[in-house]
């Protein structure tokens, strides 16, 4: 029917006004197949190979593929420009003949062009010496000179007692913060710090399992809190308060007991008492004067048995020790 | 619309036959007990990653030439990153990103793909290294990779790059 013939006509006008990309006024209607339009552009070749145009296939010009950027490398090039950061292997652009890959039988191995096992190894293409020379002189500038004055271990530690260690982690994943890296680890000599003996032994009592005995360190590793920079305040606060506290004097630090004592003492031991009171009725008993405590204990015999057990108590029992221990007896009761 | 009508309702019947013929034959199956072992030896062929051997007509790639056994020794790893290494860990997430990588990547470049898709971890950037046949105009290709870069950096909140290379065609290690 008329109308519906007159509907396709109308539909194919606008599909092709809509090829040519400009839009077009129908001025009648009526008339089969008749669509004005104000302005008419001449069909380009782009348009041609647009949807709609099937009749005339005209190819676009393939486009010649580029020769690969080492034809044109000179030998005494900036290798630096070329891989300026880490990056895969790129066949075109490294002028090297290389090949990779287990060959076929009596073959040779794969070429470097479209070579997976080039691109999955990691390359070190982007460290050349010059590479490595030109990042460590940009870096130097940003550099100050180590203090000729610490040339030596021990004026470090001298001039630096307290060491600081934090760990920096590098690992791949999508986030670059790692939890392990908050920790902060003090270490701290105690005879560096200004204490007298009865604060050091205070200090040993309360620190306990942190400090060694071996090597006379305090380590304080701090964990507990999220950042790094708290961590180390932190320790740092943990050390002050210790020292503080280690300075001070209690009142209930005078109830110590013989049980609370680090090392053995003989001042006033049941040892002392029972040498002096054996010395006493061995020379009361002979003719002649009756000796002092006191010159007893002053006596050569006697300082060297204090010795001997002092040594036995804190040092322990090996061959020397109680070696001496029997020589120290046998002189003092005089065998 | 009437043929296809008719064209169902002769599928149903058929159908409704072959059930009738089923039960109606189903109970002399029963009757005879049908029951079967294994009369000859069990091969236990590993066939994992491995093109069958053929007619020698069909190229084969580095990569799909060599089985399994031969990662370490003639293949190396197509992903690298930290998390299989002592003390580490997320080493599952980064397989699961991995794995939805490369499904991303195929279907992107839908028949572009010349080899297996390399995945590196540098630090928190990802990087695809890709293989591509000249199959689309440049513009879309690069249309493609601004595309894939931006949606999988949202994707993974972390900056992801792609280096890709193009060839002619497949280059063939051997024929199977």
């Amino acid at each position: 029917m008329a109308a519906s013939t007159m509907c396709t006509a109308w539909v194919s006008c606008i599909t092709r006004k809509h090829c040519h990309g400009v839009f077009g006024i129908i001025r009648s209607p009526l008339f089969r197949g008749a669509c004005y339009s104000t302005a008419l552009s001449v069909p380009t070749n782009k348009d041609v190979m647009t949807r709609g145009n099937r009749s005339t296939m005209v190819r676009r010009p393939k486009r010649e593929p580029a020769a690969p950027r080492t034809d044109k490398m000179t030998v005494d090039q900036d290798w630096s420009s070329v891989y300026p950061t880490a990056a895969s292997f790129k066949p075109s652009t490294v002028p090297l003949p290389i090949r990779m890959g287990y060959p076929v039988k009596r073959g040779v191995p794969p070429e470097k062009k479209g070579n997976l096992e080039l691109i999955k190894i990691p390359n070190f293409l982007h460290l050349t010496p010059a590479a490595i020379k030109r990042q460590c002189a940009a870096l130097s500038v940003f550099c100050t000179k180590w203090p000729e004055t610490l040339d030596s271990e021990a004026k470090c530690e001298q001039h630096f007692p307290i060491q600081v260690k934090m760990t920096d982690f590098v690992f791949a994943g999508p986030s670059v913060r790692n939890p392990k890296a908050r920790v902060s680890t003090l270490t701290v000599k105690v005879s560096s710090l200004n204490l007298d003996d009865h604060g050091r032994k205070k200090l040993i009592k309360l620190a306990g399992e942190r400090h060694n005995k071996e090597t006379d360190t305090l380590t304080f590793t701090a964990d507990r809190c999220p950042l790094r920079r708290q961590n180390y305040d932190y320790a740092m606060y943990l050390l002050t308060v210790l020292y503080h506290e280690s300075s001070k004097h209690e009142p209930w630090e005078k109830e110590k007991t013989e049980a609370d004592m680090e090392e053995y003492l003989w001042e006033s031991s049941t040892s002392e008492r029972n040498a002096l009171e054996t010395l006493l009725r061995m020379k009361g008993s002979e003719e002649g004067f009756a000796p002092t405590r006191e010159e007893l204990l002053s006596s050569r015999p006697m300082q060297e048995y204090r010795n001997s057990v002092t040594n036995l108590k804190n040092v322990g029992e090996n061959e020397s020790t109680l070696l001496q221990y029997k020589e120290s007896v046998k002189n003092l009761l005089n065998l | 619309m009437h043929q296809l009508q008719s064209h169902l309702q002769l599928r149903l019947t058929r159908k409704t036959e072959h059930k009738e013929g089923c039960e109606r034959r189903a109970l002399s199956w029963c009757e005879t007990g049908y029951r079967g072992f294994q009369t000859s030896a069990a091969c236990l062929k590993n066939r994992a990653a491995r093109v069958r051997v053929g007619k020698g007509d069909r190229p084969v790639m580095y990569e799909e030439a060599h089985p399994p056994h031969f990662i370490a020794h003639r293949k190396g790893w197509l992903s690298q990153h930290t998390s299989n290494l002592d003390g580490e860990g997320g080493a599952a997430e980064r397989t699961v990103e991995d794995v939805f990588v490369r499904k991303f990547i195929f279907g992107t470049f839908h028949g572009c793909l010349a080899n297996e898709v390399v995945i590196k971890r540098r630090g928190n950037v990802l990087v695809v290294c890709a293989v591509f046949l000249q199959r689309l105009p440049p513009q879309k290709f690069y249309f493609l990779l601004g595309y894939s870069e931006t949606l999988l950096s949202h994707f993974y909140k972390c900056p992801v790059k792609l280096e890709v290379q193009t060839l002619e065609g497949r280059v063939p290690y051997k024929y199977l």
